[in-house]
């Protein structure tokens, strides 16, 4: 038979829709219990995802060995040549220089454009249970960040800081379908609005309709008033296609982000700006085309013919 | 002490014992999910445990209790970090996904004692709980981006939730006969 219900479990049912109403009404006015609530719930969940990070590491290493196995299989045959002690001593070195090289590039980029940073290390990759897209890092409040501190890896932009709390912090990535950055870009100055589309590639919508975008234009972040959220100068991604639809405004266009924002490990936030726009300083260097050697053949056909 | 009185103090304290034991659990894959599974970045959106194990219980409860164990699951979905709508927002969606789902199944043996309905449930339920987070979510002013992306990860997120399901449901259903079929005897 059906349930039917009675009239005590539909009050049971009404009084929880209301309450949670009620929570989102009080949410949305900025009542402070309610953030206080959230915050609470990270500074206590901060430990286990700092945990959860170390013991899921080596089984992150074993899929990205996995799903990179054409490219690192010579590596693998030297390894097994190799006992097991230096094995794990390798497989540790690997992961320590990948960081070491993540952070200097961090400090390259920092360093060129006088921005002052604090190195973080990404500890959470946010959930699937929102389609945000959002990473925690290890540094908060006690290390000096602050809430929309821009956030950098050593490619580029990778998001803003949302939420502080004691020893982490929330960052919103740059592919979050709810960011958006001011953009110029590098050489023409032309500007425009980036938008994320919750992958890895963002738009851009340019903001003036007399000037025109093409593929391979680079953009730099302009920068906010206070550098906040943004400093400028920082490389946002390249365009990557263009937009040339005859009813709209202004050109828009596809942007592919210079930062592997799916990849980031060690990352830094901009605490402090430069006193000066670094402008075109920070332009990534277009890749050196590898030279491809030619051999040629000269063949000589002999004067008498062999039988 | 009479009969009654007595009755009611055992009605207590198996009441105490269940709470606390679901509470724990709850907690438990709370955690799992929120300082392992979210470690990784799958394909396709991923799953969560903790929703399925939500649904999961309410399929196996009382429609009354299929709401309270939404409300307090959701609760704690809005508490996470990686929530990007207002406090109350899961809440709420999980209330009615709680209810719902066990007033489907309450007293329908044809569905809690098949495994393969059971697993239709929950799958049915994750992917509506996304859909009517996206509409209310929208109806909010919140901002999912490309509505390709969107589609992609509602699918991605239910095939994971069908394939991940058929392994969790013996754990989870073991663990609610642990807490719940356990009797007091006087």
């Amino acid at each position: 038979m059906r349930y039917g219900g009675d009239n005590r479990g539909r009050l049971l049912l009404i009084i929880l829709i209301v309450t949670s109403l009620f929570l989102i009404t009080l949410d949305l006015r900025g009542v402070a219990v309610l953030d206080g609530i959230r915050h609470g719930g990270q500074s206590a969940l901060a430990p286990f995802q700092r945990a959860g990070s170390v013991l899921s590491t080596p089984v992150k290493n074993f899929f990205t060995d996995v799903t990179n196995l054409g490219q690192t299989r010579n590596q693998i045959a030297d390894l097994r040549n190799e006992n097991s002690a230096l094995k794990e001593l390798l497989i540790n070195r690997k992961s320590a220089d990948a960081q070491l090289d993540q952070l200097k590039s961090i400090l390259d980029l920092a360093g060129k454009a006088g921005y002052k940073i604090m190195s973080a290390k990404v500890i959470s990759q946010g959930s699937s249970q929102s389609f945000s897209q959002t990473v925690t890092i290890d540094v908060g409040s006690s290390s000096g960040i602050k809430k929309n501190m821009t956030l950098i890896s050593g490619a580029g932009i990778a998001g803003v800081v949302k939420e502080v709390y004691a020893d982490s912090a929330l960052v919103m990535l740059a592919s979050d379908p709810a960011f958006r950055i001011g953009v110029r870009i590098a050489g023409s100055q032309q500007i425009g609005i980036l938008s994320g589309q919750g992958a890895r590639h963002a738009t851009l919508q340019l903001l003036d309709n007399q000037t025109t975008i093409k593929v391979g234009d680079i953009l730099l972040a302009r920068g906010s008033a206070g550098n906040k959220p943004f400093v400028p100068g920082v490389p946002v991604g390249s365009v990557i296609s263009v937009d040339n639809s005859a009813g709209a405004i202004a050109q828009s266009a596809a942007v592919k982000f210079y930062a592997n924002l799916s990849a980031l490990g060690v990352v830094a936030v901009v605490v402090g700006a430069p006193a000066t726009d670094p402008r075109d300083a920070l332009i990534p260097p277009k890749p050196i085309p590898t030279p491809i050697p030619t051999v040629t053949i000269y063949v000589t056909p002999s004067p008498t013919p062999t039988s | 002490m009479s009969r009654h009185r007595q009755l009611r103090l055992v009605n207590l304290e198996m009441f105490t014992r269940q709470f606390s034991l679901s509470a724990l659990i709850f907690l438990a894959v709370y955690l799992v999910q929120e300082a392992v599974v979210n470690q990784f970045r799958f394909p396709g959106g991923g799953f969560h445990l903790f929703l399925i194990l939500a649904l999961v219980w309410a399929i196996r409860s009382s429609p009354e209790i299929g709401a309270v164990i939404g409300f307090a699951a959701g609760f704690l979905m809005d508490i996470s970090q990686s929530t990007d709508g207002p406090m109350g927002h899961w809440t709420l969606i999980m209330v009615l996904m709680g209810y719902g789902l066990a007033f489907l199944s309450f007293e329908n043996e044809s569905v809690r004692s098949s495994p393969v309905t059971v697993v239709f449930f929950v799958v049915a339920g994750v992917f509506l709980a996304k859909v009517f987070y996206l509409l209310t979510g929208a109806l909010l002013g919140l901002d999912f981006g490309e509505i390709g992306q969107i589609f992609l990860t509602i699918l991605g997120t239910s095939l994971w939730t069908l394939a991940i399901s058929p392994f969790l449901l013996p754990i989870f259903t073991r663990l609610h006969a642990f807490v719940f079929d356990t009797r007091i005897h006087i």
